[in-house]
């Protein structure tokens, strides 16, 4: 065996090793991403819901650059709420987060208030698409309760004291 | 129209009664106080839709503070209590001393913790007019002028912020405080009755402002805190 070929499998085994470390990676992402990429997510949320409210105030409304898709972005993104919060990435997980231990203590309440805001997310949807300003005013109220309802419980009141950049 | 009025009311042991504070600065004193403590209340609560009314109210009360300030009664005007350098460090330096006369208003330290508590109430409360909530529901009158993230740092600025006026806060509660403790001066009773005991030969006297210049200040900050709680959408 010539050292070319040598080197060439040796090569070979490294790319190998290193693809499969990456897609392993990428599978079982680590409490760190999986935390950050739910503030990102739960961000980008209040960020929709604002841009919902800012959009009310002004005397014309673009329901179809603004309200619909931001009305979208709620509803889709809160299809996935339940899921970003699998056992062990709580303060436990030595991450930065403020999900309180009670949410996984008390999951099935936790459950309940995430389809309560599936369910008002889909209802922000229909009045939008009606484009009445005044229902939406109304839901866009109810969808930001059902945020605190969770936040009251499920979030560290240190989230105040705290910059979450 | 100013109205001087020369105060010569005498106690029994020959002291004089001088008028210090008149009702606008007490009331704004006293009102300002409580506001601060019900936006704190509120804030710390999660309160938002009572911290706004309470935010907005000492908004209202620190812009006629300011207005008061320049075309208010003799004691309340920043014209006559607000000293350069020199004077803060000549009063500081008899501050150790027991037996200083009081000074009629605000003395030139004091006059420091009067701009202070009023700038930092007005930057907290700047703040939160732009601060966002992040359930969207009580956000600052303002936030539609940010971004939900900037938004949110304001936020934290507007916690931060105050406190550094609570610090402020305390430091005032402590010179008053100091006062009666050290100097036998009680700084509390003359914010409530507007009066204080000076000796026979004390001089002291207040030029109060008329009442309709209080209520035109009123109206125009009135408009100017209904505006800033629109956002500016009309």
């Amino acid at each position: 065996m010539s050292s070319v070929s040598a080197f060439r499998r040796a090569a070979g085994a490294a790319l190998v090793l290193s693809l499969s470390t990456t897609l392993i990676v990428q599978a079982a992402p680590s409490n760190k991403d999986l935390i950050k990429s739910r503030q990102d997510k739960l961000r980008d949320m209040g960020g929709a819901l604002k841009a919902i409210d800012d959009e009310l105030k002004k005397r014309t409304i673009d329901w179809d650059n603004v309200i619909l898709p931001n009305a979208d972005t709620l509803q889709s993104r809160s299809g996935f709420l339940l899921g970003w919060f699998p056992k062990g990435s709580g303060p436990e997980s030595g991450v930065k987060t403020y999900a309180l231990p009670a949410l996984w203590q008390k999951g099935d309440d936790f459950t309940k208030l995430g389809k309560a805001m599936m369910a008002e997310t889909a209802k922000l949807n229909q009045v939008a698409a009606a484009k009445d300003g005044a229902a939406l005013k109304a839901q866009a109220f109810i969808v930001g309760k059902a945020c605190k309802a969770c936040h009251d419980n499920y979030r560290s009141p240190d989230y105040e004291k705290e910059n979450d950049d | 129209m100013s109205v001087s009025e020369e105060i010569g009311e005498r106690t029994a042991g020959g002291a004089r009664i001088l008028r210090i504070w008149d009702m606008p600065t007490r009331a704004m004193h006293w009102l300002l106080a409580l506001s601060i403590a019900v936006c704190w209340w509120t804030g710390l609560h999660n309160q938002l839709e009572y911290h706004l009314y309470s935010g907005y109210a000492a908004l209202w009360i620190v812009l006629m503070r300011l207005y008061w300030g320049v075309v208010g009664s003799s004691t309340a005007r920043f014209v006559n209590f607000v000293r350069g350098p020199r004077a803060v460090i000549d009063y500081a330096r008899t501050l150790h001393r027991r037996s200083t006369p009081p000074v009629h208003g605000h003395n030139a330290l004091g006059a420091i913790s009067v701009l202070l508590m009023l700038g930092l109430v007005l930057a907290v409360i700047g703040l939160g007019l732009f601060a966002v909530d992040v359930d969207g529901l009580y956000s600052g009158p303002m936030s539609s002028y940010v971004s939900f993230r900037a938004g949110r740092h304001l936020s934290h600025l507007h916690y931060k912020w105050f406190n550094a006026l609570l610090a402020v806060i305390v430091l005032h509660l402590l010179a008053v405080v100091f006062y009666y403790v050290h100097k036998r001066h009680n700084l509390v009773f003359p914010m409530i009755s507007g009066r204080r005991t000076g000796a026979a030969d004390a001089d002291g006297d207040l030029r109060v402002a008329p009442f309709w210049r209080f209520a035109l200040g009123a109206v125009i900050v009135s408009g100017l805190v209904w505006m800033v709680t629109t956002g500016f959408y009309f």
